[in-house]
């Protein structure tokens, strides 16, 4: 045993405090809630929470909105989860990124064989199509930064993976709140433009994880 | 005496739950399991080795909260071991010191310029793929002989074949 290693040890164990069970988990979480919660500051006090709200949810469409994003965003936790540990432990489960965007695509695919052509570029385009995508992009910033914040004091050793998950989560967590602001109702908008706005943090994830997650 | 699996696994628990006294003796029957597993691996002297051991040692400690006491104890003490040995070798920049070459070089004027440094991943595009392989999971990813051919499928002996003709044809691009 080198003496200087023994001193290591010896000032290490000075503080050993309890660790309770989940505390990767809970995190992980503390981040995405601290986001979110920036999130929903900044989506009341912008663009302001749809005033039909109260009758929208008695109908199918932002259900369909909230379940794709949120999917999005739970798969990607669930991956983000596992990246936080340091072994190398099987991703299969990402393949069930399909399931939600083939389910989308299909209902977006039967609206498109239901509307006229003169109205698909609105089907497409929607109302707003200019800025929707950098929405979702922006109000991830913050659920973005909260996960990084929670990875940073665990142990990623897949580090453009582990921001990949952390931005893809991000973007779809925020997309689910935004959808508290949106009114567009069309399968096809949400694929293409909130899709968007959601790899778009994936990708800046994958970019930076490298850099900033490491420890 | 090396502590088993188990043992280690009994005192890392321990430690989760507050025990100071287990938490010491984990981190004191890990250094020289630690040491091993960089000596096989990492070209240093000791002092650079036990650097290594005492990152692994303080991110171990630091990030225990990541080990999940359901799963195997040392499967994730190396898994911290060899990120921290990855980031070895970036930190240098993916060079190797040329007195790796040692064994292949005896030229007087390459033994003088032995502190010199060589971006070797430039140098690895140079060299047939399987060379190339073989030198990138033994020196840069830090995998053992063992490991490198698992990796590739191929035999240990090929592998070591590999890694002498790559060295040494990098041996030659690089002047000796």
């Amino acid at each position: 045993m080198r003496p200087t290693t023994d001193m290591l040890i010896d000032t290490l164990v000075l503080d050993v405090p309890p660790v309770r069970a989940g505390a990767v988990e809970r995190r992980v979480l503390a981040g995405l809630a601290i986001g979110a919660v920036l999130v929903c500051i900044v989506i009341f006090a912008t663009l302001g929470v749809r005033p039909d709200l109260a009758q929208a949810v008695h109908r199918p469409t932002i259900w369909m909105k909230w379940g794709y994003t949120a999917s999005l965003g739970a798969i990607a936790l669930y991956a983000l989860l596992r990246l936080a540990r340091p072994e190398r432990r099987g991703l299969g489960m990402l393949w069930t990124f399909v399931v939600p965007v083939v389910l989308l695509g299909v209902v977006a695919a039967v609206d498109m064989a239901r509307t006229p052509p003169a109205a698909m570029p609105h089907l497409w385009f929607g109302h707003s199509w200019r800025h929707c995508s950098m929405l979702v992009l922006a109000l991830s910033l913050p659920i973005f930064g909260g996960f990084l914040w929670a990875i940073r004091a665990l142990a990623p050793t897949r580090l453009r993976l582990a921001g990949a998950m952390a931005g893809l989560s991000a973007g779809g967590f925020a997309a689910t709140l935004y959808g508290f602001a949106c009114q567009e109702t069309s399968a096809l908008f949400v694929l293409t433009w909130y899709s968007l706005g959601i790899v778009a943090p994936m990708l800046i994830g994958s970019i930076i994880g490298p850099r900033v997650l490491r420890w | 005496m090396r502590a088993t699996e188990g043992e280690l696994q009994t005192l890392m628990i321990g430690g989760l739950n507050g025990d100071a006294t287990a938490q010491r003796a984990l981190l004191r029957a890990l250094a020289p399991v630690l040491r091993a597993f960089f000596e096989r691996r990492v070209h240093s002297d000791a002092e650079g080795i036990e650097d290594l051991v005492q990152d692994s040692l303080i991110a171990i400690h630091t990030r225990r909260a990541t080990y999940d006491p359901a799963r195997p104890f040392t499967a994730w003490a190396y898994a911290v071991a060899r990120y921290k040995m990855v980031d070895h070798f970036r930190r240098r920049k993916q060079t190797v010191p040329l007195d790796d070459f040692a064994e292949i070089l005896s030229v007087a004027s390459f033994e003088a310029a032995s502190g010199a440094q060589i971006d070797v991943a430039r140098l690895l595009e140079a060299l047939p793929s399987k060379q190339a392989a073989a030198i990138r999971a033994t020196r840069i990813d830090g995998l053992s002989v063992a490991e490198a051919a698992e990796r590739a499928g191929i035999s240990e002996s090929d592998v070591k074949i590999s890694i002498h003709r790559g060295l040494k044809t990098l041996a030659a691009r690089v002047g000796v």
